[in-house]
């Protein structure tokens, strides 16, 4: 995964894009489908995850297969022979599983997937969501790291997301196809479950008292089009995604109408306890981001992509205390809507 | 109060002032200008007019405690742009601190990322402290990401006593980045920063 290694797809022939896209029952997965379902060039649209996905998909064939089910990925990957992989499954600890079950299957499904998508001769190219967490956030580590920068992941969703870019990339090698692992700054946006965006939006926030650095982010609907820019556009290599500028945990606290309450040491066991009884676990990645930032250079993705986010890290901030609440509709108001 | 300063409470209060990648908070930087014009009287001299674009600027030191500062607030004063001084600690509560009034690591990657940013970056010599006016050695790894981005190397000499108030600042002619990258390229554009430095401290 370290040549320019950049081969056309089908549809640069004439012939069509069959997407195969796992995770596809997160958000990212759900709108992934949906944008590769509206271009012209892709025939089919296969997708796997252990949840269903959260939108009507017209034309995307979902297969409900738990990722450690090795057997069962093994077997749909090999009837459906795609010429893309789009391999979403990477499971953010306390989004939408624990930490221990996000490790199982991220590890799991890229080793499944991706293991039985080198042995398909139809596979053209693979494109991988990975995080800049890859990056690590240890003492003197890099504040912006660009993509030549070696990754030393510091949490266990880092390293979890190395060991994805790394099966992805041996993939890559038997298949002698190009391998885009795309390191999406923190995801979040409206109805995207995110471990930071529930902590950000507690009614009291602890941030750090001695260490409040600046962490960028990357909406949503950014991280959907750059992933399918990145199915069409066939780069070989690690690519940076981020949101334009950067906040620290106190201001988005500010930002928000929350209370930033600064802690330091072992009051951090504490904020963590209460904050889960509060239904917003901080896994290590999260705190990681807390303490010491997290941001990364995004510059090679305008120029690789052709893609530059269009919400920068204030909006997606924004954006998350926006959030409108539930607007509950009556029976006769929808009748009265649909007629 | 006035409404500028009713803006800016406003702003430190609801946290919408603007903090970069690596930390600087422009805004309180300028906040705390009247307390750095209390602790230095710096007077500026030499090419006023910076080049705009990224910028590398090679300043000597002795202790090297205020050095930084005098160089970051009178190229502040110049021009309004910001000097990214390299080699903060990265130790809580320090180096936090600093990266807030524009410290950064000293790291190859966060300099040429800084440059390609297009930012001011500042790079101090190696410290003499017994010799007032001498330029101390300058490794030439420091400025391999400088010819690698292109940016134009700006020699400053700073003179002053680390418990005095009065400080000079003189600020050389830009060194034209080398045209062919490379190792000799690095090293040689080090040596002729180095002696542009030391010529500017002959002339005190």
């Amino acid at each position: 995964m370290t040549g320019e290694r950049v081969t056309g797809l089908r549809a640069t022939t004439g012939a069509g894009v069959r997407a195969l896209v796992t995770g596809l029952g997160g958000e990212l997965g759900t709108r992934v489908a949906l944008l590769l379902e509206a271009r012209p060039e892709v025939e089919a649209v296969s997708g796997l995850d252990i949840e269903p996905p959260r939108r009507y998909l017209e034309r995307t064939d979902f297969h409900r297969v738990d990722p450690r089910d090795r057997a069962r990925n093994v077997a749909i990957v090999r009837e459906f022979e795609p010429t893309v992989v789009v391999h979403v499954g990477t499971y953010e600890p306390n989004a939408r599983c624990s930490p221990k079950a996000a490790v199982e299957r991220t590890e799991a499904g890229a080793i499944g997937v991706l293991g039985a998508a080198a042995e398909c001769p139809s596979l053209e190219r693979i494109v991988l969501r990975s995080g800049i967490e890859v990056y690590g956030r240890g003492r003197g580590a890099a504040t912006r790291p660009d993509e030549s920068v070696p990754p030393e992941p510091t949490t266990p969703f880092g390293h979890s997301l190395l060991h994805a870019e790394r099966v992805a990339g041996v993939a890559g090698d038997v298949a002698d196809v190009p391998v885009t692992a795309l390191r999406l700054a923190p995801v979040m946006g409206p109805h995207f479950p995110s471990p930071l965006g529930r902590y950000l939006r507690l009614p009291a926030v602890p941030v750090s008292a001695t260490s409040d650095l600046p962490f960028s982010l990357l909406h949503q609907e950014d991280a959907a089009e750059a992933i399918v820019a990145a199915v069409f556009a066939g780069h070989d290599g690690p690519v940076n995604v981020v949101g334009d500028g950067a906040i620290t945990a106190s201001q988005a606290a500010r930002f928000g109408g929350r209370l930033p309450v600064p802690i330091a040491g072992p009051a951090w066991w504490a904020a963590r306890v209460l904050a889960e009884v509060a239904g917003s676990p901080v896994p290590d990645h999260v705190r990681e981001l807390l303490v010491r930032g997290r941001t990364a250079d995004g510059g090679r993705a305008g120029s690789v992509l052709g893609v530059h986010p269009r919400w920068d890290t204030i909006d997606v901030v924004k954006d998350l205390f926006q959030w409108a609440g539930v607007t509950y509709v009556t029976f006769g108001d929808a009748a009265e809507e649909v007629a | 109060m006035t409404t500028a300063t009713g803006a800016l409470l406003r702003r430190r209060i609801d946290g919408t002032f603007a903090v970069d990648p690596w930390g600087l908070d422009a805004e309180l930087v300028e906040l705390l200008a009247p307390a750095a014009r209390l602790r230095w009287d710096i007077d500026v001299q030499g090419a006023l007019a910076l080049p705009g674009g990224p910028l590398a600027l090679v300043a000597n030191r002795r202790l090297g405690l205020s050095e930084p500062w005098v160089v970051a607030e009178a190229v502040r004063r110049l021009g309004g742009r910001h000097v990214r001084w390299v080699g903060i600690p990265d130790v809580v509560p320090v180096g936090p601190g600093l990266r807030r009034l524009g410290g950064v690591l000293d790291r190859p990657d966060e300099i040429a990322g800084l440059l390609r940013a297009g930012e001011v970056v500042g790079l101090s010599l190696g410290r003499e402290p017994a010799r007032r006016h001498h330029a101390g050695a300058l490794h030439p790894e420091v400025l391999a990401p400088v010819v690698e981005t292109g940016a134009k190397v700006v020699p400053v000499a700073v003179d002053g006593r680390e418990l005095g108030r009065r400080w000079r600042v003189v600020v050389g002619e830009a060194l034209e980045p080398a045209v062919h990258p490379g190792p000799l390229a690095v090293a040689d554009l080090a040596e002729q920063a180095r002696a542009a430095v030391q010529h500017l401290l002959d002339r005190l």
